[in-house]
């Protein structure tokens, strides 16, 4: 019998060219994703080196902890202890506020929810997540700090507290979103284990559900620690910015000053190369260390716990059991004791002495309640956490429509501003904002994709990845405000790039280039192996399989995280306020290098700088409100549109 | 059957969806023995168990209809008390399930949730639990220990000590065995053996011979149909139905 001769033949010489193709796609790869640390490594060049003279100068130690903060006084002062206290203490009251809230939202949604009220209620925090910094910010001083002064009875409600309320509810996403993930993760055996012992829902979800996830919640609560020191220009709005220290120090109605805020405001303001300029490198540096701390213990803790899933039966329990008794009885006084403080001086007396009352009838009854009732009450406060959360989501939302709607017509859409804003559109900024957006995600989207892929398809792991992840981390936890002035003094300054659309589009693609890196590792990685070996086996090249098999089915999780990075990038502020942005322009930009508008910039400034423009901040609100919140509602309707077409 | 019956099924039938996964499941479940559930994977063997203690309750889009009695009353009638039925029925599940915690808090779990609150009493219940299921002489030492560091047979046997603890009539075992390894097998087996004379066993496998070893009772089940009920002798020496005989033998599986 003769061979048939095969159709498929590979020669020599194609299989030397495909080689190489191979080796240059993977160098190209490589390359993208080690962008990451290459940034990072320029970020603390460039912050150390504008911020080098001022710790020569003045000494790490008296700038750390010298008590005044007086740049612009004679003789100068730079101490920063008063804004690191005011960043730790803001920090603290956000967390006060946001974690029983979060916590109790994550229950519900991930334990008592019916699958309707599931689609209503997750969607909802997406959107939360969604609203720009600059928009809380407009809102918490309209809304928030009047409230406030109007409740106490005080001068000004741009305090401490406004800030802390508004930074938790700014939190809350990042919260809710980690610690339902870690609560749904928590294998559905226990909860069937704990049930057949005869436990009601309620002793199963406090005894063995939330213990179970309390890793993962711990971690959540670090992340949106991390989310709400990083914030700039809502706290900047609504904190009243004295630099001093409270007092006494629990004065929760004092103004106080964010180390963030002192840069967004300042940093405009400074001549470049004083020692004031210096100074703020400084902070920046401080703020960038205090970060990375916060951020890279959530990594530990979320890697820790996803490599604990699969040894399982040998993992030591984080806190050894003999610990944890007096471990806990020590929080539980703490907590309760910072719970009493913060209720005093947060809740007017009465209102105060109500709520302990009741707590404490609560507390002691507990005992006598049948387990029927505990469970009863407790769902009742959970569900009260979780309707909470719609019900600022819904205040804020209907808050700027029903104020902005009358304003919008379509001569503000399509003129140029008037009168300092007060008057006229905001054409230009809806343009300039538009123009930044589209290059920072035509940068950005490139470049992150191709490290994903070099991340999840062509390594293993190892030393480098290692390498490159930590980088990605990095960025991902750096302030947008730390990236304005990195853009500022890199881009603008060093490269002598000036104030300008590109020197805003690059920096806005540094800051979102590790979500995309992130989304784009996360599709891939649902992609199954037996996908990829299937297709090796048949001889098929590494990049034919990437290309043909793997990415295909990953675009729908590409795209929608892309979307959300628009979403974001629309909606920064400090990142582009030193770098690309003017306030009033009756033009479009004719090149790259000329400044622009933009949306978020235009209604920060309207907000605290314009008085008499009201009519106009809120239809500058609503417009760049729609503009975000819609993307983000694109990429949901995507995410549920691809999932409902893969289940078939 | 002579023993009075604790659990009796009276034409049970059940969907998941649309799917039928029992149909007209009528048995008697007598006091005091081991019965055994077998048949093929997918028969419903332990979708019937999980009705006995009523988990199926946490599964979407299940309708139940028939009627199962323990001690004579209907375990579906408006106002059962879910949580006391599973007091009284526990269960021991195919994978062993331990929760995160120590040896100690493990067994404790159920006594506590029931409101036991005296250290001396959850002390004494916990040691004579742990000893019930063969557990006490290795882990006696280590009592504060995750119960996760546990070998599989081991921790096998502390969720059947934790189950004993909250004092159940009726044991529900959902393959107990079928993650672990011969000797372990061996000794929930044993175990298995003594636990009949205080409780009700009710035991799924998909093992013949585990089911001839330990059960008096055995029901065989195929396509959500119980085929054919009675004691073990009879069901693996003199088979009434060709298809259980065709099972047993090995003929189809």
């Amino acid at each position: 019998m003769k061979k048939v001769k095969s159709v498929v033949s590979a020669s020599e010489g194609t299989s030397r060219f495909s080689f190489l193709k191979e080796r240059a796609i993977k160098t190209l790869f490589f390359c993208t994703a080690s962008l990451a640390v290459v940034v990072v490594t320029f970020i603390l060049l460039f912050l150390l080196r504008d911020g080098y003279p001022i710790f020569v100068d003045v000494g790490i130690i008296p700038f750390l902890f010298g008590d005044t903060w007086a740049p612009t006084a004679v003789p100068t002062l730079f101490g920063i202890f008063p804004l690191i206290v005011g960043t730790l203490l803001v920090t603290i009251g956000a967390i006060v506020f946001a974690v029983p809230l979060s916590i109790g939202c994550a229950i519900y949604v991930s334990e008592l929810a019916s699958p309707r009220v599931k689609s209503v209620l997750k969607p909802a925090i997406e959107l939360l997540a969604g609203i720009p910094s600059v928009v809380y910010g407009f809102f918490g001083l309209i809304v928030l700090t009047n409230f406030i002064r109007v409740a106490f009875d005080v001068p000004t409600g741009e305090t401490w507290l406004a800030a802390s309320i508004l930074l938790g509810i700014m939190a809350l996403p990042t919260i809710i979103s980690v610690s339902e993930d870690a609560i749904s993760a928590v294998p559905p055996e226990f909860k069937e284990g704990s049930l057949a012992v005869g436990a009601n829902r309620w002793q199963t979800i406090s005894k063995v559900i939330v213990p179970a996830a309390l890793s993962g919640i711990a971690a959540a609560i670090i992340l949106g620690i991390g989310r709400a020191i990083g914030e700039t220009m809502a706290v900047l709005m609504v904190a009243g910015n004295a630099a001093v220290i409270p007092d006494p120090v629990w004065n929760v109605l004092s103004p106080i000053r964010t180390l963030t805020a002192t840069l967004g405001i300042e940093m405009g303001e400074v001549s470049v190369g004083s020692e004031h300029y210096s100074a703020l490198f400084g902070i920046a540096v401080v703020l960038l260390i205090i970060t990375l701390i916060i951020n890279l213990s959530a990594v530990a803790l979320l890697r820790y716990l996803k490599e604990g899933q699969y040894a399982h039966s040998e993992r030591k329990p984080l806190i050894p059991a003999s610990v944890q008794e007096p471990f806990k009885r020590v929080a539980k006084v703490i907590l309760v004791a910072v719970l009493i403080v913060f209720l005093f001086v947060a809740a007017p007396g009465y209102l105060a002495a109500v709520i302990l009352v009741v707590l404490c009838v609560l507390y002691f009854a507990k005992d006598r309640l049948s387990r029927k009732h505990i469970q009863k009450i407790s769902f009742g406060i959970i569900g009260a956490a979780a309707f909470i959360v719609l019900a600022i989501l819904i205040i804020i939302l209907s808050y700027i429509i029903i104020n902005g709607f009358p304003a919008l017509s379509w001569e503000f859409l399509t003129q140029p501003p008037k009168d300092l804003g007060r008057a006229g559109g905001i054409y230009p900024a809806i343009i300039g904002t538009l123009y930044l957006v589209a290059g920072a995600i035509l940068i950005a989207f490139p470049l992150g994709v191709g490290a994903a892929i070099y991340l999840v398809e062509y390594t293993r792991e190892g030393r480098i990845t290692r390498l490159i992840r930590n980088g990605v981390d990095l960025l991902n936890g750096t302030p947008s405000i730390v990236f304005g002035l990195f853009g500022f003094a890199f881009i603008v300054l060093y490269l002598t790039v000036g104030v300008s659309l590109l020197a805003g589009q690059i920096t806005l693609a540094l800051m979102i280039l590790p979500t995309v890196i992130r989304t784009t590792e996360e599709s891939l990685k649902n992609i199954p192996l037996s996908l990829r070996e299937g297709s090796l086996a048949l001889g098929a090249t590494r990049w034919q399989t990437i290309s043909k098999v793997v990415i295909p089915p990953a675009v729908p999780g590409i795209v929608t995280g892309a979307i959300l990075c628009i979403g974001r990038a629309a909606g920064e502020t400090a990142p582009i306020m030193f770098t690309a942005v003017v306030f009033s322009s009756r033009f479009l930009p004719t090149s790259e290098f000329q400044p622009v508008m933009a949306l978020p910039y235009h209604l920060f400034i309207l907000a605290t700088n314009v008085p008499g423009a009201s009519a106009n901040q809120y239809a500058t609100a609503l417009v760049l409100l729609i503009l975000v919140v819609g993307m983000y509602a694109i990429a949901i309707i995507v995410r549920y549109h691809f999932q409902k077409k893969s289940r078939g | 059957m002579s023993e009075s019956a604790i659990i009796t099924t009276n034409n049970v039938n059940l969907w998941y969806n649309e799917k039928r996964a029992l149909e007209a499941v009528s048995m008697k479940i007598p006091k005091n023995t081991v019965t055994a559930l077998i048949g093929p994977s997918g028969c419903g063997k332990s979708t019937l168990l999980r009705c006995f203690n009523r988990l199926n309750d946490l599964i979407d889009h299940v309708k139940i209809t028939g009627e199962i009695t323990l001690d004579n009353k209907n375990i579906h009638t408006p106002g059962t008390d879910v949580v006391l039925l599973r007091k009284k029925v526990g269960m021991v599940f195919q994978k062993p399930n331990p929760f995160p915690k120590s040896i100690y808090e493990n067994v404790a779990y159920g006594p506590r949730v029931h409101g036991v609150k005296d250290k001396a009493d959850l002390d004494r219940i916990v040691e004579q639990s742990l000893r019930h299921a063969a557990l006490w002489d290795e882990v006696k030492d280590r009592l504060n220990d995750s119960a996760l560091g546990l070998s599989g047979g081991q921790q096998q046997r502390l969720c059947i000590a934790r189950t004993l603890a909250v004092e159940p009539e009726v044991i529900l075992m959902d393959e107990p065995c079928s993650a672990l390894d011969p000797i372990a097998t061996a000794k929930i087996e044993n175990l298995i053996d003594l636990l009949k004379k205080d409780y009700t066993v009710i035991i799924v496998t998909h093992n013949m011979q585990q089911a001839a070893r330990v059960s008096e009772y055995t029901g065989f089940m195929y396509l959500g149909k119980l085929i054919e009920c009675g004691k073990t002798v009879q069901i693996f020496e003199h088979p009434r139905e060709e298809l259980t005989e065709n099972y047993i033998t090995g003929r189809f599986g």
